[in-house]
């Protein structure tokens, strides 16, 4: 099996802080791999190591075999690696189909009509009504999708995703579910996703990484990385139902 | 093209239409005016390419102007060379130093670019009053007229081609994905740069292009007051262009038109109080931004919106 992106011994310190110590993870073709872990773990550092954000200070990132290091952010998005934020940004006084125009010219692929591609995923984010508001003017979950939505404007080979379920409501959560679903079924995209949420994680993912104080502490299904004590203790507080 | 260009195009020409009939009906000091007032309509238009769209808050646009306007003056001075001749290299010494500047200042944000900017346009004014052997220095350089003739008709004539041709050019670049860019790269930079713009790129293109543009213009501007001066890049002129913009409206296609115009004519006509002059200005400025944040543009929004059956 091929990694769609791959980390080799990734470190990276802020200070006296090591954020990142050696780790390593790899995201097979097609598969959608959660990533979990207590806050400062480093699960956003390493997702800002692989998209280029930081330079690690040492360590390799791979995309589709071939390697990324080195290359500037834009150069990685180009190359279909496709990231999403936390602390979800947007363009604020673009609207929202100004906001997908802008992702769509970005990366902008050969004989694609970007206005069609603009509408289908109005539709698909049911941002209608909102087609020509500016983003600043959103609710915390339509700015979540709209940012789901310039993520997938331009098919990519790898997305991750840093905490796409993070404080927004039940069924906009179902929304993004949804996309990612079929995104990855039919383009056969691979995912990282960093998520808290327990149930979508193990409803999403077949496999997960666990991070702890920078190192990855464990990997597997989700119920096997559960029991591990050292999981329990540092990061769920309790077994999971 | 797009509807957008189509509308601004169809209003631009409206505009052109009537500035062209101003002459037939007034006298030539009000022409002058005018023709300095479209100078200063490509400058604010140019200069909210770059600080209004972009985010990037230059303070040396005058600068390129005055690098237009010497080149081609001083070619013409000391060489011969004709302005249809230096304007052009003007505009691409003009579009060097743009690209130049907006190397080195590619990482500062807001404040220090802002300084930084001044600061290079201040190290020019100095050289330019430094080495009066060459510049002339605060004597004045002495340019040709374009069209032998002090009569401000034709050169009002002229700066009406330069400006719509200019605006139109605009209305192009920001419609296109050229100005998707322009606009995310001044709502966030780190965004941009995720979805594969490189933002690189962008930043130090428009900088070349909003300097061309104030080149071109400060080109034919020299050859129509026929006498330069350090004057050209002291701060007040600075300050003018952002005063324009900002009461017309920052970020908008119509603010830095309907800003810069009745600015200068408002100037001009307060210059018979002298000091006075910039004190009934601020009053002005600080009455404007009082009840209309937005700038004048967005008085016209409502009427450009019903005309043409917009949203």
């Amino acid at each position: 099996m091929t990694s769609a992106l791959e980390a080799i011994g990734l470190r990276k310190r802020f200070g006296t802080l090591q954020a990142a110590n050696d780790v390593t993870l790899s995201v097979d073709a097609g598969e959608i791999r959660g990533l979990i872990g207590p806050n400062g773990a480093g699960k956003t550092t390493l997702v800002n190591l692989l998209t280029g954000v930081y330079a690690p200070d040492s360590g390799e990132v791979k995309l589709g075999g071939r390697t990324i290091s080195g290359l500037a952010m834009h150069e990685i998005a180009r190359r279909g690696l496709v990231r999403s934020f936390q602390v979800t940004r947007l363009f604020g006084n673009q609207t929202v189909r100004e906001n997908l125009m802008t992702a769509f010219y970005a990366r902008r692929p050969a004989n694609v009509d970007g206005e069609a591609a603009a509408e289908r995923m109005i539709r698909l984010t049911t941002l209608g009504p909102l087609a020509d508001t500016q983003a600043k003017k959103l609710s915390g979950g339509q700015r979540a999708l709209l940012q789901m939505g310039c993520g997938f404007m331009v098919p990519g080979s790898c997305y991750v995703l840093d905490e796409p379920f993070a404080g927004i409501n039940p069924v906009i959560k179902e929304t993004i579910l949804e996309m990612i679903v079929a995104v990855n079924r039919e383009q056969g995209a691979a995912f990282l996703v960093v998520s808290h949420e327990m149930a979508i994680i193990r409803q999403l993912c077949p496999q997960v990484t666990v991070m702890m104080e920078g190192r990855v502490a464990a990997q597997g299904t989700l119920d096997e990385v559960a029991r591990l004590p050292a999981v329990i203790a540092g990061y769920l507080g309790k077994a999971l139902e | 093209m797009s509807a957008s260009f189509r509308r601004s195009a169809a209003a631009i020409a409206l505009a052109a239409v009537l500035l062209a009939l101003v002459p037939l009906v007034t006298g030539s000091f009000v022409v002058h005016v005018l023709t300095i007032a479209l100078y200063y309509v490509i400058l604010a238009a140019s200069w909210n390419l770059l600080a209004g769209y972009t985010g990037q808050f230059s303070l040396a646009h005058h600068a390129f102007a005055a690098i237009g306007a010497y080149t081609s003056g001083l070619m013409g001075y000391h060489l011969g060379v004709s302005p249809w001749i230096g304007i052009p290299c003007g505009v691409v010494l003009s579009a060097i130093c743009g690209l130049i500047l907006g190397r080195l200042v590619l990482k500062m944000r807001a404040i220090y670019l802002a300084i930084a900017t001044w600061a290079f346009a201040e190290t020019f004014h100095i050289y330019l009053t430094a080495d009066y052997k060459f510049t002339r220095g605060e004597l004045g350089l002495s340019v040709k007229s374009l069209y032998g003739t002090t009569n401000p008709v034709p050169y009002y004539y002229t700066f009406i081609v330069l400006a719509v041709l200019v605006l139109l050019g605009l209305r192009l670049l920001i419609d296109s994905p050229i100005g998707y860019f322009m606009r995310a790269i001044k709502d966030d930079e780190l965004r941009a740069k995720s979805l594969g713009i490189d933002t690189t790129r962008v930043k130090i293109a428009v900088f070349a292009i909003s300097s061309a543009i104030a080149g071109l213009a400060g080109g034919f501007y020299g050859h129509y007051v026929v006498l330069l001066s350090p004057q050209m890049i002291d701060f007040s002129e600075m300050a003018k262009i952002v005063v324009m913009v900002v009461i017309g409206g920052f970020g908008t296609f119509l603010g830095p038109i309907v800003g810069a115009a009745p600015v200068q004519v408002v100037m001009t006509y307060l210059q018979s109080y002298g000091e006075w002059n910039l004190a009934v200005f601020a009053l002005i400025v600080i009455v404007l931004m009082r009840f209309s944040m937005e700038g004048l543009a967005s008085l016209f929004t409502p009427l450009w919106k019903r005309v043409w059956h917009l949203k």
